[in-house]
């Protein structure tokens, strides 16, 4: 553990000391809620590889990095790829940059223990040093762990599935239609009429 | 009381509503026989039933004004737009889900359409229990047939039951089970199945393109952008609100004072119970807050061997209600579409692979609703400025969810299915009939175990005859403060199984005569 000077180092044996009300709450505002705060990235057509992150910091973003490559291998499965094709990681990037400041606390929190928990099973790896098959072998672990990790682990899959998913690109896999209304040209009906009673 | 007698012709479309965007005074002070706290479905109702008798209205929404020109059928960014807490409002363990709508028009804007009914033996049990003999099936019936009229409210034509609710169906008749075509409030369905973002076209009779527009055509006055903060009260009596008009960037633009004699509480089952804790009224009783029940629900998916395409066609076409009385099991199955990015937060197929096979698959899918008569066993307060929303699922209702979600399993497999996918946190499938007990099994009434999403809030403010007990009187108004009535889901005294908005605008149709007698 000499190679993390920050980190308490009760915390690299169990999550006793982290706050359970915390992590509570960073699976209650996310989930849904968190990835809806880029929802206006919709449809976001830069090119990967010309991005920059400005809202998480380096270790955030290869942790997440890590994880929506364990949670989707799309290379794999002939699917847009969920890095370079996709901009996944960006998307979640902008979405924190709206984040409410404790928000942003618990996610962090949350991205923290994410890189650092595999350490007393991994050998002392943290996570986004993990190889595909482990950092996979982790995910499933977690998900299957207490009810934080639990809690933690779908949280983290909602915000990265729902980012890259919600690029149009990704939906002709699917066969998903998306908005269609103005595209088959239905009319507007307008208000309804006044009721004679 | 001032009279307003002219009646305006209704807009084509929109409305005209003041916005933030409106407001250039850093105070207002507005005047108004009745202001109507939420423009949803018990607000509206009320708005118009007010005004159209010549009362002047002033409708007070905290969300913003978003028309439906600009509805995008993109569940993420209308979870955003469109639902409280930009969809992200839930318990404070984090695993239950609550979506209410935020917009003028509220969750009408929002749900699926479906209408139903109080159940007869629910309306006899609060009148039993709640002394509420004045809501019978048969004193509501008028109500019931009145917003029915005006809401276009019909069963769906076979055209609007698409193929997920027909395998459900199908599956459904094979157990000889009861199963029924939904009613609907939508003229001339579009089926483009995007409900829950609200409906492009205004074909779904939601408050924006009804009662809101005819309550203005009244000379009803709509605030947008305005969040009531206190509700006022002087000797015993509401004589009007104090609120904070916010712009959408969330910097507020003006304080409001408004007078008005009558003030009609219809924020939602979440909000309603908040403002009157923020004013310190209507809580002699000790019940404000008390009593929240959610009708708990979860989304029963199922792979079949052909193609579905579970986003195509009306969102919702068939419900089983073989189960629907307590002694049954107490609760109906809903067949539901659902858009394949929702998909893939609604279930747990496991990492990698498992999981983008899941999702590659996604149009071999149909799924199933489950909504349970649930216990009033939760509360809605402040702590320390922050919302809570206290609500675990009370044990005594855990074998209702196990057995809504066993009978969905075997909907699926008498229809065909080849899978079905537990909404738990963890990984569980069943593949066959024989494994539905033995998986089933696994499942334990603990925080982070089940995918929970609620659409129904309710019970908050409860009416019934004992002020000892409730907060609301039989006719509407707080037991505490005159002037003072309520027309949202808060007054359900007890969780009605079914989808609630029916109920409260029936309640509101009522209660807002039960106004008119005493003004």
């Amino acid at each position: 553990m000499a190679q993390n000077h920050d980190i308490p180092p009760a915390l690299l044996g169990g999550f006793e000391p982290l706050s359970r009300r915390s992590l509570l709450r960073l699976t209650a505002v996310s989930g849904l809620a968190l990835t809806t705060g880029c929802a206006r990235m919709f449809g976001r057509r830069d090119a990967p590889e010309a991005l920059t992150y400005v809202n998480m910091t380096e270790d955030e973003v290869r942790v997440v990095t890590r994880f929506t490559r364990a949670v989707l291998p799309t290379a794999r499965h002939g699917l847009p790829d969920c890095i370079d094709e996709i901009p996944t990681i960006k998307n979640i990037d902008i979405m924190v940059g709206k984040m409410a400041p404790t928000q942003r606390e618990l996610l962090a929190l949350g991205l923290w223990v994410y890189e650092y928990r595999p350490m007393a099973s991994f050998k002392f790896s943290r996570f986004s040093k993990l190889n595909d098959e482990k950092a996979h072998a982790y995910v499933v672990a977690m998900q299957e762990g207490a009810f934080f990790e639990r809690g933690l682990t779908t949280t983290l899959k909602a915000l990265v599935t729902l980012n890259y998913w919600r690029d149009s690109r990704t939906w002709q896999a699917l066969d998903y239609w998306g908005p269609v209304t103005e595209r088959w040209g239905v009319r507007r009906l307008g208000n309804a009429p006044l009721p004679m009673a | 009381m001032s009279r307003i007698d002219t009646v305006n012709a209704v807009p084509a479309q929109g409305l005209n509503v003041v916005q933030a965007s409106d407001v250039s005074a850093a105070e207002l002070t507005l005047r108004a026989d009745a202001v109507v706290i939420g423009s949803g479905a018990g607000g509206a109702v009320a708005a118009y039933e007010l005004a159209r008798k010549g009362l002047d209205v002033l409708i007070l929404e905290a969300g913003p004004y978003v028309p439906s020109t600009e509805f995008s059928e993109d569940f993420n960014d209308s979870l955003e737009r469109l639902y409280q807490d930009h969809g992200g409002q839930t318990n404070k363990e984090g695993d239950l889900l609550l979506l209410q709508g935020r917009c003028v028009g509220g969750s009408t804007v929002v749900n699926g359409c479906v209408s139903f009914r109080t159940p007869d033996f629910i309306l006899e049990e609060w009148g039993e229990k709640f002394g509420l003999t004045n809501i019978s099936p048969e004193a509501m019936r008028p109500w019931f047939e009145r917003v029915e009229e005006h809401l276009s409210i019909k069963e769906n034509g076979e055209h609007e039951i698409a193929m997920h609710s027909r395998l459900v169906r199908d599956g459904a008749r094979k157990l000889g089970w009861s199963v029924k075509p939904f009613k609907r409030n939508i003229r001339e369905c579009a089926l483009t199945g995007h409900c829950l973002s609200g409906c492009k076209t205004d074909r779904k009779q939601s408050m924006l393109v009804t009662y809101l527009p005819w309550a203005m055509a009244h000379g009803a006055r709509l605030h947008s952008d305005t969040r009531v903060t206190r509700i006022l009260e002087n000797g015993g009596r509401a004589v009007g609100v104090k609120a904070e008009v916010v712009g959408h960037d969330g910097i507020k633009v003006a304080d409001m004072h408004v007078d008005a004699d009558i003030v009609v509480l219809a924020a939602g089952a979440v909000q309603s119970p908040l403002l009157l804790q923020s004013s310190g009224l209507a809580n002699r009783s000790g019940q404000v807050g008390k009593n929240f029940a959610c009708h708990p629900s979860m989304y029963v998916a199922a792979k079949y061997p052909h193609e579905v395409y579970p986003w195509r066609g009306a969102l919702l076409g068939v419900y089983v209600d073989e189960f629907l009385t307590p002694e049954k099991g107490g609760f109906i199955l809903e067949a539901g579409g659902l858009g394949a990015v929702e998909m893939c937060l609604l279930n747990e197929p496991g990492s990698g692979k498992p999981f983008l096979q899941f999702m590659e698959e996604a149009r071999y899918k149909s799924g199933i609703v489950t909504l349970i008569h649930d216990h009033n066993v939760g509360e809605i307060r402040w702590d320390n400025g922050r919302k809570v929303v206290d609500y675990k699922v009370a044990d005594s209702d855990f074998p209702s969810m196990l057995a809504a979600l066993k009978a969905s399993a075997e909907i699926h497999f008498a229809a065909g299915a080849e899978k079905v996918f537990v909404p738990s946190v963890e990984k569980l499938e069943i593949n066959s009939v024989d494994e539905i007990d033995t998986v089933l099994a696994k499942l334990e009434n603990k925080p982070q175990r089940l995918r929970l999403v609620s659409y129904h809030p309710q019970g908050t403010l409860r009416m019934g005859a004992d002020p000892a007990n409730s907060v609301v009187a039989p006719h509407g108004e707080t037991h505490d403060v005159k002037g003072l009535y309520v027309t949202d889901a808060s007054l359900l005294p007890t969780s009605i199984i079914v989808n609630p908005q029916v109920t409260v605008y029936a309640l509101a149709s009522y209660i807002s005569s039960e106004i008119l007698k005493r003004t």
